[in-house]
C-alpha cells in the first residue's frame, strides 16, 4: 500500500506559511535587491551594485547612529527590566489574585491611547517650562533639561515598553510554583537567597523575554528619539526617515533596515538561546 | 534535655485561617528516633499541623517546641525541619547534585565538602551516576529518592514528610515504603509522616495519630487504632469495621471485617441474619458486603475457599458471628 499524502497537518500549517511569505520573506528579499539598486535623477532603477553598502558602512554617521541605537535599547531593555522587577514581584506575590487582574487591566489600558500622544504628553510635561521642571523650581532646583537629550528619549521608551515588560514578569513569577519558594526557605536559604538562587532562575525566561522585548521595541523605535531625544544624535530609524527624504535615496535606507534587522536576529537568538538554553 | 523528653511538643496549639478552624486544638510530643504518622481525611488539618513544625505557617494561638525551644518565631530557614513535599518540589534548572547540595550551600558548607556528602548520600540512596541529570529525566521513583537526598544530607535530627508517595504508582509505593522504613531505622531520627493512607501509615509508623476535624481523634499503635477504636469517627475513617449497636445504650461494638464469620446455617449464639449485597477482592482476601438488621451494612472478610463455599448470590441470606473477645466496645460517645 502506498503512503497516502496527509494533507491536514499541512492545511493547518498553510495560513502562517502565506502570511509569512506575503509580509516578511517577500519584502525582506525586495528589501536586500534594491540594496543593491541605484537612484539616477531621483528614481530607483534596477541594478547590482555595492555602492550603497560602501557608502553607509564606510561612513562615520552610520556607525555612531549604529553604536547609539544599541547602546540606548540595551540601556532600555536592563533599565525597563529593573524598573519593572519590584512592581512584578509585589504582583506576583503580595496581592491577591483579583488585585492582580485588575493591576493587569491597568497596565494593558495605556495602549489603548496612541504611543504618539503619550510621547507629545511627556513634550508638555518635561519641557524647560513644563509642570516638573516648576514642581522642582519651588525646591531651588533646575530648571533641567529634559528634552531632546537621550534622558528624554529613555523616557519615552520607557512609556512604551514598561506595561509590557511588568506583564511578562508578572506572569512569569506568578507561574513559579510556590513549593519550590517553601523547598528554598524549608532547606534554609533566607528571602535574599531564595529570590537569588530559586525565584530568578524559575522565572527565567519570562525575564529574559521581557527584556528583548523591551530591547526590540526600543531598537526599532523612531517616535520617542525624534520627539523626545531630539534626533540628535539620531538613532537607525532616524536615519532611515533622513535618507528616504534627502534625494530619494531608498537603497541606502535599505542598506540600514537589513543592518537593523541582522542585529535583531542576532539578539533574538541569543537571547532566545539564553533563555531556553539547557546549561552545562 | 535528656533523651527521654520529647523532640517535638505542640501544646494548645490552634491555626486559624479566618473563620476556619484548620487545628482547633492540638497536644501532641514526638519523640526522639519515632515513626509517627499523622492521618486523616482531607482537611482534618494534618498538612497544616506539619507546615506549623516546619514553620511555613504561624499558630495563631499555643506552642511548638522543638527540643525544649519555643519555636514560634523562629523563621523557616532557621529551623533544622527538612520537609518532603507531595509535589517534592525539586528545582528543575537545578541538576541532581545541584538539588541535593542546595541545603548545604545555603548553610555556607564548603564546596568540597559538599561534593562529598552529595555524593555520599545519591550513593546511598541508589541515585549514583546520576549526578548531572537534569530533573525531567527522571522517574518518578528517582525523583523520589533526590528529594529525600537534597532532605536528608543536612543530617536533620527529624525529616518532615508530606505525602510524599501518593503521586507514585502502586508496586512503587511498597518499594519506597521499605526504603523509608529502613533509612528511619538506621538514621535513629524522627520521621513525621502525613498520609490519608491507611496501608502507609500503618505499614511503617510505630504510632499514628487520626485527626479529624481539626483534632486528634486517637493516637496509638497501628493495632491498638485498627482494633480498639475510640469512638466512631476513628472507626469508620479505619475502614472495614463493622459498627454494632452494644448491650447498654451509648455503647457500640466494633468487630473487625477479617474476625467475622460467616454461616450458611443458623450458628445459634446471637448471629446477625444479612442478606448478601456484593463482594470486593481485596489483595489479602475478599471482602464481602451483606445488609443486616435495620439495614446495617457489614462487612466480612473471607478467603477464596471460603467464598467458593459459601457461592453466594445476591439476595441469599447468611449468618454472621463472631467470637466473644473480638468485639471492641466503643463507650459513651
Amino acid at each position: 500500500m502506498s503512503k497516502r499524502f496527509e494533507a491536514y497537518p499541512y492545511v493547518w500549517r498553510l495560513p502562517l506559511l502565506i502570511w509569512q511569505g506575503l509580509f516578511f520573506v517577500g519584502p525582506l528579499i525586495l528589501m536586500v535587491a534594491m540594496s543593491f539598486w541605484l537612484v539616477r535623477n531621483y528614481r530607483m532603477e534596477p541594478d547590482f551594485v555595492l555602492k550603497n553598502w560602501d557608502r553607509m558602512l564606510g561612513r562615520d554617521y552610520f556607525w555612531n547612529a549604529y553604536w547609539v541605537t544599541l547602546w540606548r535599547a540595551t540601556l532600555a531593555g536592563v533599565l525597563a527590566s529593573l524598573i519593572a522587577f519590584p512592581a512584578s514581584y509585589a504582583l506576583a506575590f503580595r496581592v491577591s489574585e483579583t488585585t492582580r487582574r485588575w493591576a493587569i487591566f491597568f497596565l494593558i489600558v495605556p495602549f489603548f491611547t496612541s504611543y504618539l500622544v503619550r510621547v507629545y504628553a511627556w513634550q508638555v510635561l518635561l519641557a524647560e517650562s513644563g509642570p516638573i521642571n516648576a514642581v522642582l523650581g519651588f525646591g531651588g532646583l533646575g530648571p533641567f533639561t529634559m528634552l531632546n537629550s537621550g534622558f528624554g528619549a529613555m523616557v519615552g521608551y520607557m512609556t512604551l515598553v514598561l506595561p509590557l515588560v511588568v506583564i511578562l514578569q508578572t506572569f512569569s513569577l506568578a507561574a513559579i510554583d510556590r513549593n519550590l519558594i517553601e523547598a528554598a526557605w524549608n532547606l534554609g536559604a533566607s528571602p535574599r537567597e531564595t529570590l537569588f538562587q530559586v525565584i530568578l532562575p524559575a522565572a527565567r525566561i519570562g525575564l529574559i523575554l521581557g527584556a528583548t522585548f523591551a530591547f526590540i521595541l526600543s531598537f526599532g523605535d523612531f517616535v520617542s528619539p525624534f520627539y523626545l531625544g531630539g534626533s540628535k544624535p539620531p538613532t537607525l530609524s532616524i536615519l532611515i526617515i533622513d535618507t528616504t527624504k534627502s534625494g530619494q535615496q531608498w537603497p541606502r535606507a535599505a542598506v540600514v533596515a537589513i543592518m537593523m534587522i541582522a542585529t535583531l536576529f542576532v539578539a533574538a537568538f541569543a537571547a532566545v538561546g539564553a533563555a531556553y538554553g539547557r546549561r552545562k | 534535655m535528656t533523651d527521654s523528653d520529647p523532640l517535638v511538643r505542640f501544646s494548645g496549639v490552634r491555626k486559624t485561617y479566618g473563620t476556619f478552624e484548620a487545628v482547633k486544638h492540638l497536644d501532641l510530643d514526638i519523640g526522639r528516633g519515632e515513626f509517627v504518622a499523622i492521618m486523616g481525611p482531607s482537611g482534618c488539618g494534618k498538612t497544616t499541623t506539619l507546615r506549623m513544625l516546619a514553620g511555613l505557617e504561624e499558630p495563631t494561638a499555643g506552642e511548638i517546641t522543638i527540643d525544649g525551644r519555643v519555636m514560634n518565631e523562629v523563621s523557616a530557614h532557621d529551623r533544622d525541619t527538612p520537609l518532603v513535599w507531595q509535589s517534592l518540589a525539586l528545582f528543575p534548572f537545578l541538576n541532581v547534585k545541584e538539588n541535593v547540595e542546595f541545603g548545604l550551600r545555603m548553610r555556607g558548607v564548603p564546596k568540597a565538602d559538599r561534593h562529598g556528602r552529595a555524593m555520599l548520600w545519591l550513593e546511598r540512596l541508589g541515585l549514583k551516576g546520576f549526578e548531572t541529570r537534569r530533573i525531567d529525566q527522571l522517574s518518578g521513583g528517582q525523583r523520589q529518592r533526590v528529594a529525600l537526598a537534597r532532605s536528608l544530607v543536612t543530617e536533620p535530627r527529624m525529616l518532615l514528610l508530606d505525602e510524599p508517595l501518593s503521586a507514585l504508582d502502586a508496586h512503587l509505593v511498597i518499594r519506597m515504603q521499605g526504603v523509608l522504613t529502613r533509612l528511619q531505622k538506621e538514621l535513629g531520627i524522627t520521621f513525621v509522616y502525613v498520609t490519608h493512607s491507611q496501608s502507609e501509615a500503618f505499614a511503617m509508623a510505630d504510632r499514628v495519630v487520626i485527626m479529624g476535624h481539626g483534632e486528634i481523634a486517637q493516637i496509638g499503635r497501628p493495632q491498638e487504632i485498627f482494633r480498639a477504636p475510640r469512638n466512631r469517627f476513628v472507626a469508620e475513617f479505619v475502614g472495614r469495621n463493622n459498627i454494632l449497636p452494644g448491650d447498654k445504650p451509648g455503647h457500640e461494638l466494633v468487630v473487625a471485617a477479617d474476625r467475622m464469620q460467616v454461616s450458611a446455617s443458623d450458628p445459634g449464639e446471637g448471629a446477625l441474619a444479612a442478606e448478601f449485597l456484593s463482594e470486593e477482592f481485596a489483595g489479602t482476601g475478599i471482602i464481602c458486603y451483606f445488609e443486616g438488621p435495620e439495614g446495617v451494612e457489614l462487612k466480612a472478610q473471607v478467603t477464596e475457599d471460603q467464598l467458593d463455599d459459601l457461592s453466594p448470590e445476591p439476595g441469599q441470606r447468611f449468618w454472621l458471628n463472631w467470637a466473644p473477645g473480638a468485639a471492641h466496645v466503643m463507650a459513651g460517645i
